[in-house]
């Protein structure tokens, strides 16, 4: 092996394990004193290669990992809180619309304010004048133009949440009551309904409708005949 | 999850002051060096499922480093300084051979990457010609080339230099 080959081995790797460049080495005192000068250097180069390293790397590395870990749990975290209030909001919302979508009879909402009217009425001094009768009515765009009899009660309630105006008033039959009701869009009202004590029947106008409800005996037809002559919606 | 991170501290403790020294030859700065050995193990700890085989766990973090580092470059050009500019630190100067080193620290770092980097997984890691040629992504010979004009430059700068000259010939 010549000279330049040589160094350029030992230069390359002055470690090395190759057995030509050993077996020059052994043959040749400069080839040898050459191989021993660069593994020296190769050791000092080794040795100061070893820059300190910063104390407390280690935990460094090992604390900054679960410091992320214990992040992205925290995130993990509140990514299932904001998915089960996004799960909770829109079984909200189709609650609702559901509830909207469904569209209810006020017939009965009607009956069951019957037993409360009965309570009323028993508070009810004095008759209603037909001024303030008129006065109410005027939300409904509705006017009694003529006497229909006396009217007892004419109070605000609420069928299905939707406000209504009812009126008890004394018929030759007894006391009948009238609902009149604004149009809405998950409300209907039927033309005719009942139960064990009274009946009523729903006419739809065409800015409100109106329920008319008696006694389960009563005529109410004939008061209906009545009731229609004498209320007017205005246009 | 207690199964990996115990081999993740594992990993840390075993490696850290290895690849720690090999990103400070990298960039010749502590605090870069340390920033780079923190993202070096944030990655590793994300994809450690994927380091099957221990043996190759060195030359893994090692490729993670490097493609650190690059990012680094590509973040961080404008703050590059001239090789030359840069003194290289040294905290324990007050033992004997430390003069000693510092000048071989100053000489290494005067060298230019594409040789200091071979030759620091040569005589930190004891890669062969293969492996740092693997790992650097070029063939063997120009690994061998560039060790040897590593060494070479070394060499005539003592020589030059003459401060450990009478040691390395005695």
């Amino acid at each position: 092996m010549d000279e330049l080959e040589f160094r350029r081995r030992v230069y390359a790797n002055p470690d090395t394990t190759d057995v030509d460049v050993l077996e020059a080495a052994r043959d040749d005192a400069t080839k040898l004193s050459f191989l021993n000068d660069m593994r020296v250097m190769n050791s000092q180069l080794r040795q100061a290669a070893e820059v300190p390293v910063p104390e407390d790397l280690a935990n460094k590395l090992i604390w900054q990992q679960s410091m992320v870990e214990h992040v992205k749990q925290k995130q993990r975290t509140k990514w299932y809180v904001a998915m089960a209030a996004s799960v909770a909001f829109l079984f909200t919302i189709s609650f609702v619309m559901t509830q909207q979508g469904r569209v209810i009879s006020l017939g009965n909402e009607a009956l069951a304010h019957m037993h409360h009217a009965s309570d009323e009425l028993g508070f009810a001094t004095t008759t209603v004048s037909l001024k303030q009768v008129n006065k109410r009515l005027e939300e409904y765009g509705a006017t009694l133009v003529s006497d229909i009899g006396p009217i007892e009660v004419a109070n605000y309630c609420h069928l299905n949440k939707i406000r209504s105006l009812h009126m008890i008033l004394n018929s030759d039959n007894g006391p009948v009551s009238v609902f009149v009701v604004p149009h809405s869009d998950d409300a209907t009202v039927p033309s005719s309904f009942g139960n064990d004590e009274y009946q009523g029947q729903g006419y739809q106008f065409k800015h409100a409708n109106m329920m008319v409800v008696g006694d389960k005996h009563a005529d109410i037809s004939q008061f209906k005949k009545r009731l229609t002559n004498s209320i007017q919606f205005s246009a | 999850m207690m199964e990996k991170q115990k081999r993740y501290e594992a990993l840390v403790r075993a490696f850290h002051a290895d690849i720690y020294r090999y990103a400070y030859w990298l960039v010749k700065d502590k605090a870069i060096a340390e920033d780079i050995v923190q993202e070096t193990f944030l990655r590793a700890w994300r994809s450690l499922d994927s380091l099957k085989d221990e043996k190759a766990a060195k030359s893994w973090l090692i490729t993670i480093l490097r493609r650190e580092n690059a990012r680094r470059f590509e973040r961080k050009q404008f703050d590059l300084v001239d090789i030359d500019d840069v003194s290289v630190a040294d905290d324990h100067a007050s033992q004997d051979n430390e003069l000693e080193h510092r000048e071989l620290r100053n000489l290494m770092a005067g060298l230019s990457e594409e040789y200091r980097e071979p030759l620091m997984l040569q005589i930190m890691f004891g890669f062969s010609g293969e492996e740092i040629a693997q790992q650097l992504g070029l063939n063997k010979n120009t690994v061998m080339t560039r060790l040897f004009r590593a060494r070479n430059q070394l060499k005539e700068a003592l020589d030059s230099d003459g401060s450990l000259r009478g040691r390395n010939s005695g």
